[in-house]
């Protein structure tokens, strides 16, 4: 995905109040990263169940916005390798409490010649975020505005969700 | 010391405005037989994540105490944790690893604090203040120390295995527990 869009939907998030931004880099989203390292909005864990932790734990204090409490909203970035090393946290964290938090993953193993590694992560993916009951938006270069607001509006509602940045080169 | 006595014994000089992240296992269980009154949060399952959750809290409430109580088996499935806190550096962080160097939960197997010290690696992971207490007395001592001292703050709480029944389960549900431990933060 260009730099420009990954940019603004770090900003777009950002100015949605989604407060908290934890995660493990994925050169995928290299500038949505970037982006939020320059607004010093990043925390980057040394691993994606320490990210989703530390996202937890962020979110169970409320923030004051326009003189209404809100939940202080999290999100947490990582490639789909370190989705696949989170599956317990998401279940016996996230979905047990009810913390809602929107999970951005790098989609690796979208095409088919991807480095090998990911070639069988990526071809299960959506059923293993169809078997978590995970919504999940894919962010596409002319609607990724549609997605985010997908996203925000289920984060609103306490539940959570998963954008996906599929990896459409071979590096 | 056994761990129920030293949870009892942190619990005492833990203040309403203090909040406590409880690791999932014994270390829950016994702290909610032992008193309720302190706003916790109460793990059950993710193991490991006690000290994430627990940074993550002590990172949005800067103005309060934020105890972890933690296990040494759950530090060491999640050692990464350390190297963040000890970047992060939050002063408000206590974390307090009752260690028995067992997993007591599953038939007590053997854990590597046997051989390795989780309080070398906190101090080499930039903690401010690391203790390792062996007696009841040390234990007070330093938790009335660590008052007037700015964290990260490792205390390793070496305790005996007991033959003592253990305790009960938490019997909040999940969501009312976490809702409950929010609600404090109004």
């Amino acid at each position: 995905m260009k730099e420009v869009i990954q940019r603004k939907i770090f900003d777009y998030l950002l100015k949605n109040k989604i407060y908290n931004f934890v995660g493990v880099p994925d050169s995928t989203m290299k500038h949505f990263i970037d982006q939020g390292l320059k607004r010093n909005k990043i925390l980057i864990a040394t691993r994606e169940d320490e990210a989703i932790g530390i996202a937890a734990g962020m979110s169970l204090f409320l923030e004051v916005s326009e003189e209404k409490m809100l939940r202080s909203n999290s999100l947490v970035f990582m490639q789909n390798a370190g989705f696949a090393n989170s599956i317990s946290t998401i279940t016996s964290l996230v979905q047990l409490y009810q913390i809602p938090m929107i999970f951005l993953i790098g989609w690796r193993g979208f095409l088919e010649d991807d480095a090998p590694e990911h070639t069988k992560i990526g071809k299960i993916q959506p059923k293993l975020l169809n078997a978590l009951s995970l919504q999940s938006m894919i962010l596409g270069e002319k609607d990724w505005k549609k997605s985010c607001d997908s996203a925000l509006k289920l984060i609103r509602e306490g539940k959570s969700c998963a954008l996906i940045i599929p990896r459409e080169f071979i590096d | 010391m056994i761990r129920k006595k030293a949870i009892a014994i942190a619990e005492k000089h833990i203040e309403f405005d203090d909040r406590i992240i409880s690791a999932n296992g014994f270390i829950s269980r016994d702290l909610f037989s032992i008193s309720d009154a302190k706003p916790t949060f109460y793990m059950i399952g993710s193991m490991g994540l006690a000290s994430s959750i627990g940074l993550g809290v002590a990172l949005k409430n800067p103005g309060r105490r934020i105890f972890v109580f933690d296990g040494d088996g759950n530090i060491l499935m999640n050692l990464g944790s350390l190297t963040t806190i000890g970047s992060l550096k939050p002063k408000n962080l206590i974390h307090v690893v009752f260690d028995n160097s067992v997993h007591e939960s599953t038939g007590s197997q053997p854990t590597n604090t046997n051989f390795v010290s989780i309080e070398k690696i906190a101090k080499a992971c930039n903690y401010n203040y690391t203790f390792t207490i062996r007696t009841e007395n040390n234990f007070e001592k330093i938790l009335r120390k660590i008052k007037k001292l700015k964290g990260p703050i490792m205390i390793v709480v070496k305790i005996q295995q007991s033959n003592e029944e253990s305790s009960g389960r938490v019997n909040y549900e999940p969501v009312e527990m976490k809702d409950r431990f929010m609600s404090h933060n109004l």
